[in-house]
């Protein structure tokens, strides 16, 4: 029991991190139809930038913002410079580009900063775990996760109030009548990108307090496709939900498939799952149904 | 971009003239010039350098091929071909090391072709196992089930259990003289180079002339539109999972061919990122072109190595620059792929199209 409510708890709590770094693939994805693979790079960098600011001297909130905002501007001119050429092009030719910006990213990460692991030294959170009744939680995870949850608090607000988030979301549902009602699409794309990009290396600052931060953090990148396909493509609740499922479902198979087949199955099954769930429900929980069989 | 242009006063009298391998006469004598500079010019002239550099041209080719058929040519988006070389590649390994051979198939040496045919079809098999998804949905999502596959096979299968058969851990070793072609033991690199460009001219022409038979025409169909090519009639899932199929046996085959070169197999050689760089060198060397695949291997491969012998000379100022230039590699990888998508869309060869036009036409361009 102890054990079950442990992998519970862990698995919401990584799955915040999971959910932060969705929402901003699905935003991509809902505002510029770009199926983007480029996210995991996209955590390393932001976390790496706010290493470096944090090991500098900065304090850690401080070297987040700096980070926050170099990643925005980041994002802008990666939109600008690559994706912006690409609008209404087929599909692949988007897949691919992306996939060549990750090898860009990686490149250039692992070029600056080295292969290797690197941690926030000194260590922010304690090292001490929380006891809340009988399940011990250790720090970071539950800081993690508020910083998540505060995170999609903020995103949510700023779709549904300010207007940068309305225009977003007018551009989403209709692209046209949006654009008819005199609202910018290429800035709609770019500010999508700059959001992206900040989740991204939020969530990537997060994971990077878990375990330390290497090239092998940018495999949360993957993590995030099972993640939307669960949730649907374009659905931001369902990105939460897609995120704290693959969370919980890393964390379950962790504890208890372990035992029976050995070795990285962890790291396997949100990809046996997707797999076999596409195979069902291939439009996902919440994502839109397009009418078009083969 | 289907035909090349005919001289000014060249012409078709019947059809058969006109599916011909080699139309004209001077494609004829080019055609045995390009013989002649691949089976004698290369193995005399390249030292075991650069043949080996001709051996990974090569195994890039034949592992893109089955890439271009689904993606260039039936539409299938795949993220996963790795997955596939790799299990042609530990089939193969596996029988010749460790299933009972008779005594007299061993002496003959035909132990390791039947384990390359063999090796095709489970890869073949594999392949279709992981297509069947491409019944229901395609585009995107088809990536997933594709990526999902190169996980399942080399990250968890292929790493946690396979590699465990005999307690040997991570790689199997392939001694000298296991691998033997007949009375021909594969040893080294110029003997790779002739079983590489056989099997090269061997799945090419395969390859194309499926393209111009029944299935490759009704590939293109579903590639095309899939909804239009069921109404005209054709099996849509039947079409899609024998291109699974074909690319997976390609693929199979390549894996096989490629234990010859290596000393020792282990999941480390069939990464995520063979998938992806097999893709990028069909968008680089032009999607829906067999010669496409050839020139976009030539350019990933080749190109590397010049910048690594331009790198080298630079080392020994800067000692850091060797360990560097694998991320410079990977960097400058990316930034190609980016850069042809975003300028040169049709890849290279178009330009070759464009070129070999240009000069047929000369000088009456009408």
């Amino acid at each position: 029991m102890e054990l079950f409510l442990m992998a519970l708890t862990n698995g919401i709590m990584v799955g915040g991190i999971y959910a932060l770094v969705a929402i901003g693939w699905v935003l991509i994805y809902k505002c510029s139809g770009v199926l983007n693979l480029a996210m995991g790079e996209m955590t390393l960098i932001g976390a790496y930038l706010s290493l470096t600011f944090y090991s500098m001297g900065v304090p850690f909130l401080l070297a987040l913002l700096i980070s926050i905002s170099i990643g925005f501007v980041l994002g802008i001119l990666t939109e600008r410079i690559f994706l912006d050429k690409l609008i209404g092009e087929p599909v692949l030719a988007v897949i691919m580009l992306t996939v060549g910006l990750s090898f860009l990213f990686r490149g250039s990460v692992e070029l600056i900063w080295g292969t290797d692991t690197r941690v926030f030294d000194p260590p922010i959170f304690s090292l001490e775990p929380i006891m809340i009744g009988p399940v011990s939680i250790s720090e970071v995870y539950l800081w993690s996760f508020i910083a998540a949850i505060i995170l999609l608090i903020i995103f949510v607000c700023f779709f549904k109030y300010t207007r940068w988030g309305l225009a977003m979301q007018a551009t989403a549902d209709d692209e046209m009548a949006a654009l008819s009602i005199g609202v910018s699409a290429r800035f709609v794309y770019a500010v999508a990108w700059a959001i992206a990009f900040v989740a991204a290396g939020v969530g990537g600052t997060l994971l990077g307090n878990i375990n330390g931060l290497n090239i092998s953090v940018g495999y949360l990148g993957l993590l995030v496709l099972p993640a939307v396909v669960l949730g649907g493509l374009n659905s931001i609740p369902g990105a939460i939900v897609g995120g704290i499922a693959i969370g919980l479902l890393q964390n379950f198979t962790g504890v208890y498939l372990d035992r029976f087949f050995p070795g990285a199955v962890k790291e396997v099954a949100p990809f046996v799952f997707m797999a076999v769930f596409l195979l069902f429900k291939p439009h996902g929980f919440w994502g839109w149904e397009r009418i078009e069989r083969v | 971009m289907s035909t090349t242009f005919l001289p000014c006063g060249d012409y078709h009298q019947n059809y058969a003239q006109e599916h011909a391998w080699w139309q004209t006469k001077l494609i004829k004598g080019k055609m045995i010039l390009l013989f002649l500079f691949l089976f004698v010019f290369i193995p005399g002239v390249a030292d075991s350098y650069w043949i080996s550099v001709c051996n990974m041209v090569g195994y890039t080719i034949l592992g893109a091929l089955g890439v271009q058929l689904l993606i260039g040519y039936c539409g299938q988006l795949t993220l996963g071909h790795g997955a596939f070389i790799a299990v042609g590649a530990y089939v193969s390994t596996m029988l010749i090391l460790e299933f009972p051979w008779p005594q007299f198939m061993l002496d003959w040496g035909i132990a390791y072709p039947v384990s390359v045919i063999i090796a095709g079809f489970a890869a073949g098999i594999w392949s279709v196992l992981f297509g069947l998804p491409s019944a229901r949905v395609k585009g995107f999502y088809l990536i997933l089930t594709t990526m999902a596959a190169q996980f399942i096979t080399v990250d968890f299968l292929l790493t946690q259990y396979v590699s465990q058969i005999g307690g040997r851990g991570q790689a199997f070793s392939l001694p000298v003289g296991t691998i033997k072609i007949g009375p021909w033991v594969i040893d080294s690199d110029i003997k790779v180079y002739y079983i590489m460009i056989i099997l090269v001219i061997f799945f090419c022409i395969v390859m194309s002339n499926l393209i111009r038979s029944r299935v490759g025409r009704a590939w293109v169909a579903i590639r095309d539109n899939d909804i239009s090519a069921e109404v005209m009639g054709i099996n849509v899932v039947k079409y899609k999972l024998l291109a699974f199929f074909v690319a997976g046996f390609i693929a199979g085959i390549t894996g096989a061919f490629w234990i010859s070169n290596l000393a020792a197999i282990s999941p480390e050689h069939f990464p995520w990122f063979l998938s992806l760089f097999l893709v990028g060198v069909i968008l680089i060397g032009g999607v829906s072109s067999i010669h496409g695949t050839i020139f976009g291997a030539i350019f990933m491969v080749v190109v590397m190595e010049l910048l690594q012998l331009a790198v080298m000379p630079l080392a020994d100022t800067y000692p850091k620059l060797l360990m560097d230039f694998l991320f410079i590699k990977e960097a400058a990888f990316g930034l190609a792929i980016c850069l042809f998508i975003m300028f040169e869309p049709n890849g290279l060869a178009y330009r070759w199209w464009q070129i070999k036009n240009y000069f047929n036409l000369w000088p009456f361009s009408y």
